[in-house]
C-alpha cells in the first residue's frame, strides 16, 4: 500500500508520465492550478511547480494507481480477476419514450440517464463532451436541454476532466460525468481523497463511464482527415464492432469515408496500450454499444446510487431495459479481458507495476494473486 | 544657464562627456546632426536637438545609422558643418558608407563619434570600432577626459576642413557617461549657407560630384590626407606627457585608459618611475612623436580598452624603427598583462604595475576581507534586471511563452535588440532563443521558416520592437514574404525607441526636435510588403495569446502580429495609473497546491512581492503602476483591480 | 580652482540604489554643488540598460587640485550614500573599508530573485548590524518613509541629500542646494524640495 507517502508533484510526473509517453489526455490535471494546460489534444505544462506533493499527481490515472485500495475503498473489496470489473446486474437498454431522438451514437442511453438526473436534481451539473469540428471540448452543463449537443461518440481524447476541476471550483456539489475509463479511473482517485484533506467531501452525483478499447490522438488524427476530407462537416463518426475492421466517417453533405483500422491505429497514443480497463471499472454505471443491435447500448449497474437513478429513470420511462443476450455477455467478458491481459502483460514486462525502490514511482499496484491470474 | 547655450566668458559647468561633445559641435559651429540612438551615445543628439531652434540647428533621430551618416554627409558636401553620433556597433551598420566617404571626402567640416561600451554594459557584444579608422583610412581621435571631449571636438571639425575628410572621435562609456569640470570656449557666430557644387571635374574636392571614383586616384588622394594629418598631430596639445625624462617604464594609453592610469600611479606613488604618454590623435601614429618617448626606455606597456589597437600600431611602428628606438620589452594585451576582454579600471592597472615595478600595495585590508567573506554580507542577494512594472514587454512574453509552450511543437523565438532583448531572462520566461545584431531576430526567423524541407516542423517566431522595424527589420521581412518563410513576426510596438531614453522614430508623429513629423504606419508597411497583419494590446492576455496560437498553427507564409501598447516610461504614461491594485488574502492561495506563488515566482513584476510572513502576496505601492495585467494571472482571482477615477 | 581643504583630497563618495530611484539626479546634485564652491568633481556612472531595477551607483572624486578616474579603486570610498540597505553593503565590498562612513535608506527594494522566491532578503537587523561591521560611522535613515510623508516617494533623494550635509563630511549647505536646484525646477517645486533637504538634514541629529 502507497499512501500518501507515494504521491509526488508536477516535476515527477512531467518525468514518470508525460516524458514516457503514458498521457491519455484525461484532463484530470487540468484547471487545478496554472501549470497544466490542454491545447488540441495535447498536455503540456506552462511552468515548473516546484511543490513536492501535488493533486496533479494525485489524480493522474497513469501514475501510483493503487487497484487493491481503490476496490476496498469503493466497493469493499481488493481488485478481483472479474473481466468487467465489480457490478450488480448487466442490461440491455436505450433511451425510453420521454427522450426525444437526437442523433444517438447508438441506443441513447447515457444521454437519457444524464438528462433525467439532470432534471430531477440528482445532480447539479453534468462533465460532458462536445464537438468543435473534430475537436473534442469539454462542456459543463446545467440545462439539461444542453445535453443533447454533446450526444455521439468522439473517437480522439478530451480533456473532460477539466471540466470536473472546474466544476468543483465553481462550487457544484452533485457533479455528473460522462467519461473514458482512464477518466473515470481519475475521477475515483480524486474521490478516494488521496492527499487527507480533513474537510473532503465528495463533489460526485454519478459517473457514468464508457466502454472503450482505445482513442486516437487529436492531432495525428485530424492530420490524417484533413488530408482526406473537410473536418468541419463531419456528421458522425463510427467504428462498428467486429467483424468490421474500419472506421466509418459520415459527412453531413459529402460521400461518406471508410477508413481501415490498420491505418488508424498508428494514431493510437501509447497511453492507451498500458490501459487495463475496457468497462470503466470504477463508475456506478458503465455503457456502450450492443453488437449486433446498433440502437441499442449495453449497460453495466456497479453501485447503489447508479442502480437507484437507472431504476427511477425506467419507472419514469426516460429508459427502457430488457437482459442482455447470453452470447454478448460472453462477448464482452471476452473482449474485455484480452485488453485487461494485454495490458497488463506489457505493464508487468516494463516493470511499472508494484515497483518497491524509494524513487522509481509505480504505475499500478494490486495484488499479485490477481496480477498473476491475469497475466496467466 | 543650460551649458549648451552659456556663452558667459570662462564659464565652468561639470559635464558628462557626451554633453561636453555637444558643447564641442556649438562651438565649432555645426549646423546639422543626425544619429541612432545607442548607449552610450545618446545623449549627444539629445543636447544638440535641445537647443535646435536656438542654434539654427537641424538634429535628426534617422532611420538608422547608415542613413545617419548619409544625412550628415549630404550637410557636409553642401558646405555645412554637420556631426553624426552612434554606438560601436552603429559603425559597422554605416561601414559600407563610410567605406565610400573616406574615399570620396567631405567639404563642410564632418565629425563622426563614435562610443564604444568596453565590457557590454549597455551592449550584446564589446566589439571594435577604432579599427574601422586604420581601415578606411581616415583620422582618429581620442579624448582622455572631458575637457578634450570637448576640445578636440571642436578641433575635429577644423581638422575634417584642412584635409577635407570625416574625422573619427571615438568615446568610451567612462568618458560619455562621466561627467567633470569642462571649461566652456566661446559658442560659433558664423552663417553657413548651404549649396552643393557638382559641375568641376571628378578630382576636385569642392566643385566635382561627390563619388568615390575614379578609385585609383581618389586612393592616393586619401593617403596624402592623412600624411597632412599625421604632421598636425605631431604637434597635438592633445597627446601629452607626464612623468622623469627616463622613466623605467613607459605607459602608453589613450581615451579612459588616461584618467585610470594617472589615479593608479598616483596611488603606487610611482610618479617617478613610470612616464605616461596619453595619445589623443591615436591614426595615424604620429610616428616622430613616437619614436622620441620610445628611445627613452626598455619597458612600454599599454593601456587600452578592448581590442590591442593601439598597441599593435606601435609595436608595428617599434619594428620598423627597431635601429633607432632599440630593442623593447612590451607589456600589453598579447603577453597576458593587460585583459583582452572587459573594461578597465584603476585596479587592473595598479595589478599590472605591481608585478612589473615589483611594489606590494595593499587594496583591502586583510581584516576587513575576512567581514566580508561572512553571511549574510557574502551571501547578499543579487539584483537582476527586469522589465518595469508595467511594461507591456512582460505580457507580450507571457502570451507567447505561453502559445508557445501550448503548441507543444517545440517552437522558438528569434530575439532582437531593445529592452525585449531581455525576453532571454526569467523576467521574460526565457522565450527567446537567438540574439544578434538589429533586426537580426528578423533575419534568421526568415531563415528558420524555410527549413520544412529538411524536417523541420518547429514554430518559427521573431519578435523585434517599433524602432527595430525601422532600423532593420524591414529588408528580412520582405524577403520572408518573397520567399514564402513560413514565420510569426511579433512586432512589439511601445511606441518609442525606449531602452536609450525614449527617443522617437519613424513611427510617431513627433521628432528629435520635437516638431511634427510624417508617422509611418507599421500595419500598412507590413501589409504592402504582403504579410497578413493583426494587431493586439498585448495587457489583453487571452485574445493575445489565442491570436497567437492561431498565427503560429497558420503554416502558410508571413504573419505579422503588432502588440500595441505604450511603454510605462512614455512620458504619457509615467506619472499615470489606470488601476489600483489590491490582494484579497483570503483568496490568495499562496504556495498551496493550485498556485504555488504563480505571481511572485513566475511573473515576477517588482510591483508584487511576497510576504514571507504572512504567506500571501502583496503589492508594493511604491513600485507598482497600476497595469492591471497580473490581476488576469491569478488564478484564485485574488488580485483585484478597480478603475482609477 | 580651490575650494576649502577637504579631510581628504581626493574625496571619493559613492551614491548607490535601484535603477528608477533618482540616484543619478542626486549625484548631479551633489556635483554641482561642489562645482559650484570651486572643487574639481569627477563623476563615474552606468546608465542605461542598468535603469531596468538592476543596481545602480555613482562614484564622486572630489579634489582641491586636479581632476580623478570616474571610477573609485577597490577599497577607496570615504563615503557610501545608499537609497537602499543592501546595495549599501553589495558597494561596500568592493569599495567598503575600515574608515568608510555609511549614509543608507533603510526600505528595502526587493530584487527579482527575491520576490520570486529563489533568493533570500537579509532582515533588516542583520543588515544594520552588517553595516556597522563594515564601517566606522552608520547614519540610517527612512528616507522613503519621510519623503512620502512629503508627498512623493521620489524625494528621497533630495532628502538624502539633506543628510549629507547634516553629516558635515562635505562643505556644501542649503544655499548652494538652492542655488543648483532652483535652476533645473519651477518655482513651485523649489520649495517641497528645500523641504526634503532640510527634512534629510534634521535626520541626522
Amino acid at each position: 500500500m502507497g499512501g500518501k507517502d507515494k504521491i509526488r508533484g508536477q516535476e515527477e510526473l512531467q518525468r514518470v508520465v508525460l516524458n514516457r509517453n503514458l498521457c491519455t489526455g484525461c484532463g484530470a490535471c487540468i484547471n487545478l492550478c496554472p501549470y497544466f494546460k490542454s491545447y488540441r489534444g495535447n498536455t503540456t505544462i506552462l511552468f515548473p511547480c516546484t511543490l513536492v506533493q501535488g493533486r496533479c499527481f494525485a489524480y493522474c490515472p497513469k501514475v501510483e494507481v493503487d487497484l487493491d485500495d481503490l476496490s476496498q475503498k469503493f466497493f469493499g473489496r481488493p481488485y478481483n480477476c472479474d473481466p468487467l470489473g465489480p457490478y450488480q446486474t448487466i442490461m440491455i437498454s436505450r433511451a425510453g419514450k420521454k427522450i426525444k431522438r437526437a442523433g444517438f451514437q447508438a441506443g441513447g442511453t447515457v444521454s437519457a440517464i444524464i438528462y433525467f438526473a439532470l432534471r430531477k436534481g440528482y445532480v447539479d451539473g453534468a462533465v460532458l463532451t462536445d464537438r468543435d469540428g473534430l475537436l473534442p471540448v469539454p462542456r459543463f452543463v446545467t440545462n439539461p436541454e444542453d445535453v443533447f449537443t454533446c450526444v455521439s461518440s468522439k473517437y480522439s481524447a478530451a480533456p473532460t476532466l477539466s471540466a470536473l476541476n472546474q466544476g468543483i471550483r465553481d462550487g457544484f456539489k452533485q457533479i455528473g460525468i460522462v467519461a473514458t475509463p482512464c477518466q473515470v479511473l481519475a475521477t475515483v482517485l480524486m474521490r478516494s481523497n488521496p492527499l487527507e484533506d480533513l474537510n473532503f467531501v465528495d463533489p460526485t452525483g454519478l459517473v457514468v463511464g464508457l466502454f472503450c478499447t482505445w482513442a486516437l490522438d487529436f492531432r495525428g488524427f485530424e492530420g490524417y482527415l484533413s488530408e482526406r476530407i473537410d473536418t468541419e462537416r463531419i456528421a458522425k463518426i463510427d467504428i462498428p464492432p467486429p467483424p468490421a475492421e474500419a472506421m466509418e466517417v459520415y459527412m453531413e453533405k459529402e460521400e461518406n469515408m471508410e477508413i481501415p483500422l490498420d491505418e488508424i491505429r498508428q494514431l493510437v497514443p501509447d497511453g492507451c496500450s498500458y490501459c487495463i480497463d475496457m468497462t470503466a471499472e470504477f463508475s456506478d454505471i458503465s455503457v456502450g454499444a450492443l453488437e449486433g443491435y446498433p440502437d441499442m447500448n449495453t449497460l453495466i449497474i456497479r453501485t447503489e446510487r447508479g442502480r437507484k437513478i437507472v431504476h427511477e429513470a425506467r419507472k419514469e420511462g426516460y429508459l427502457i431495459v430488457s437482459d442482455i443476450p447470453k452470447v454478448n455477455l460472453e462477448h464482452l467478458k471476452w473482449a474485455a479481458g484480452n485488453k485487461k491481459r494485454r495490458a497488463l502483460t506489457k505493464v508487468k514486462q516494463e516493470r511499472i507495476v508494484n515497483t518497491l525502490e524509494e524513487d522509481k514511482a509505480s504505475y499500478l499496484r494490486l495484488n499479485t494473486a490477481t496480477l498473476e491470474g491475469i497475466t496467466a | 544657464m543650460s551649458y549648451l547655450t552659456d556663452n558667459r566668458e570662462d564659464m565652468q559647468h561639470l559635464l558628462m562627456g557626451n554633453e561636453a561633445i555637444a558643447r564641442g559641435a556649438l562651438e565649432a559651429g555645426v549646423n546639422v546632426a543626425s544619429g541612432y540612438p545607442g548607449t552610450p551615445s545618446s545623449e549627444i543628439i539629445e543636447s544638440l536637438a535641445k537647443v535646435a531652434k536656438e542654434r539654427n540647428l537641424y538634429v535628426e533621430w534617422s532611420a538608422n545609422e547608415k542613413v545617419a551618416m548619409e544625412v550628415a554627409a549630404a550637410a557636409s558636401f553642401a558646405k555645412l558643418r554637420s556631426l553624426c553620433a552612434m554606438k560601436q556597433v552603429g559603425v559597422n551598420v554605416a561601414s559600407d558608407f563610410l567605406l565610400h566617404l573616406g574615399l570620396c571626402g567631405t567639404r563642410g567640416g564632418m565629425v563622426l563619434v563614435t562610443c564604444d561600451d568596453p565590457g557590454a554594459l549597455s551592449s550584446t557584444n564589446e566589439g571594435p570600432s577604432r579599427h574601422y579608422a586604420q581601415m578606411f583610412e581616415i583620422p582618429l581621435l581620442e579624448p582622455g577626459d572631458f575637457q578634450e571631449a570637448k576640445d578636440m571636438t571642436k578641433w575635429a571639425f577644423e581638422l575634417s576642413e584642412a584635409i577635407k575628410s570625416v574625422v573619427m572621435v571615438r568615446s568610451v562609456t567612462r568618458v560619455s557617461h562621466a561627467s567633470g569640470n569642462v571649461r566652456l570656449g566661446a559658442l560659433a557666430e558664423t552663417e553657413r549657407h548651404a549649396e552643393f557644387r557638382y559641375d568641376g571635374s571628378p578630382l576636385s574636392a569642392d566643385e566635382g560630384p561627390a563619388e568615390s571614383v575614379p578609385v585609383g586616384q581618389k586612393h592616393r588622394l586619401q593617403q596624402e590626407k592623412l600624411q597632412m594629418a599625421t604632421q598636425l598631430f605631431e604637434e597635438s596639445p592633445f597627446n601629452t606627457y607626464q612623468g622623469p625624462e627616463k622613466p623605467e617604464l613607459l605607459i602608453i594609453t589613450a581615451s579612459a585608459g588616461n584618467l585610470y592610469t594617472r589615479e593608479a600611479i598616483s596611488l603606487l606613488g610611482a610618479e617617478d618611475r613610470v612616464g605616461l604618454l596619453k595619445l589623443g590623435t591615436t591614426w595615424p601614429l604620429p610616428s616622430r612623436l613616437l619614436k622620441r618617448y620610445l628611445a627613452a626606455t626598455d619597458k612600454i606597456m599599454f593601456v587600452e580598452e578592448v581590442l590591442p589597437f593601439l598597441e599593435e600600431n606601435v609595436k608595428i611602428l617599434a619594428a620598423e624603427k627597431a635601429r633607432e628606438v632599440g630593442v623593447k620589452t612590451f607589456y600589453g594585451k598579447n603577453e597576458g598583462t593587460m585583459p583582452k576582454t572587459g573594461e578597465l579600471n584603476p585596479d587592473i592597472i595598479v595589478s599590472a604595475l605591481c608585478k612589473i615595478l615589483k611594489i606590494d600595495y595593499l587594496t583591502i585590508d586583510p581584516d576587513y576581507e575576512q567581514k566580508l567573506q561572512m553571511p549574510p554580507i557574502a551571501g547578499v542577494p543579487e539584483r537582476a534586471r527586469t522589465f518595469c512594472p508595467g511594461c507591456p514587454h512582460r505580457a507580450s512574453f507571457w502570451s507567447i511563452h505561453n502559445a508557445l509552450q501550448m503548441d507543444n511543437r517545440r517552437g522558438f523565438v528569434c530575439g532582437d535588440i531593445g529592452c525585449y532583448a531581455m525576453g532571454r531572462f526569467p523576467c521574460g520566461f526565457n522565450t527567446t532563443k537567438t540574439l544578434h545584431a538589429m533586426g537580426s531576430g528578423a533575419g534568421l526567423a526568415s531563415g528558420f521558416g524555410k527549413l520544412a524541407q529538411f524536417g523541420m516542423n518547429q514554430p518559427v517566431l521573431a519578435v523585434c520592437g517599433d524602432s527595430t522595424f525601422f532600423h532593420a527589420a524591414i529588408p528580412a521581412l520582405v524577403n520572408a514574404v518573397h520567399h514564402n518563410s513560413n514565420i510569426t513576426l511579433v512586432v512589439l510596438d511601445n511606441s518609442g525607441t525606449a531602452m536609450t531614453g525614449f527617443q522617437p522614430h519613424p513611427g510617431l508623429t513627433i521628432n528629435a526636435m520635437g516638431d511634427e513629423a510624417q508617422e509611418i504606419d507599421i500595419t500598412k508597411v507590413c501589409e504592402a510588403i504582403g504579410a497578413k497583419v493583426e494587431t493586439r494590446d498585448p495587457f489583453d492576455l487571452e485574445e493575445t495569446q489565442t491570436t497567437l496560437n492561431r498565427l503560429i498553427e497558420d503554416g502558410q507564409g508571413v504573419k505579422v502580429l503588432i502588440l500595441r501598447q505604450e511603454c510605462a516610461l512614455s512620458p504619457e504614461k509615467k506619472h499615470t495609473k489606470q488601476y489600483d491594485m489590491q490582494i484579497d488574502e483570503n483568496l490568495c492561495l499562496g504556495e498551496d497546491c493550485g498556485c504555488n506563488r504563480l505571481c511572485t515566482r513566475i511573473f515576477q513584476c517588482p510591483g508584487l512581492v511576497w510576504d514571507k510572513e504572512k504567506n500571501k502576496a502583496r503589492i508594493d505601492e511604491v513600485l507598482c503602476v497600476g497595469c492591471g495585467v497580473c490581476s488576469l494571472i491569478c488564478p484564485a482571482g485574488a488580485i483585484e483591480r478597480k478603475e482609477v477615477a | 580652482m580651490g575650494g576649502i581643504p577637504l579631510s581628504k583630497d581626493p574625496y571619493n563618495l559613492i551614491i548607490t540604489g535601484v535603477g528608477g530611484q533618482g540616484n543619478v539626479m542626486a549625484s548631479r546634485v551633489l556635483s554641482n554643488m561642489l562645482v559650484r564652491k570651486g572643487y574639481y568633481v569627477t563623476i563615474g556612472e552606468t546608465f542605461g540598460a542598468s535603469q531596468r531595477g538592476g543596481p545602480v551607483m555613482s562614484h564622486i572624486r572630489v579634489s582641491a587640485q586636479s581632476a580623478w578616474s570616474p571610477q573609485i579603486p577597490r577599497g577607496r570610498a570615504d563615503i557610501v550614500v545608499s537609497l537602499e540597505p543592501i546595495e549599501a553593503i553589495r558597494i561596500l565590498k568592493s569599495y567598503g573599508n575600515p574608515n568608510v562612513k555609511v549614509l543608507t535608506n533603510t526600505r528595502p527594494i526587493h530584487p527579482v530573485g527575491v520576490i520570486s522566491g529563489e533568493l533570500d532578503y537579509p532582515s533588516v537587523e542583520a543588515i544594520k548590524v552588517s553595516i556597522r561591521k563594515l564601517s566606522s560611522i552608520v547614519w540610517f535613515i527612512d528616507a522613503t518613509e519621510e519623503a512620502m510623508k512629503l508627498g512623493n516617494p521620489i524625494l528621497g533623494n533630495i532628502i538624502m541629500i539633506g543628510a549629507v550635509f547634516g553629516t558635515g563630511e562635505l562643505p556644501v549647505g542649503r544655499e548652494t542646494f538652492k542655488e543648483v536646484i532652483s535652476e533645473s525646477l519651477s518655482e513651485d517645486r523649489l520649495d517641497i524640495n528645500l523641504k526634503a533637504f532640510d527634512m534629510g538634514a534634521s535626520l541626522i541629529a
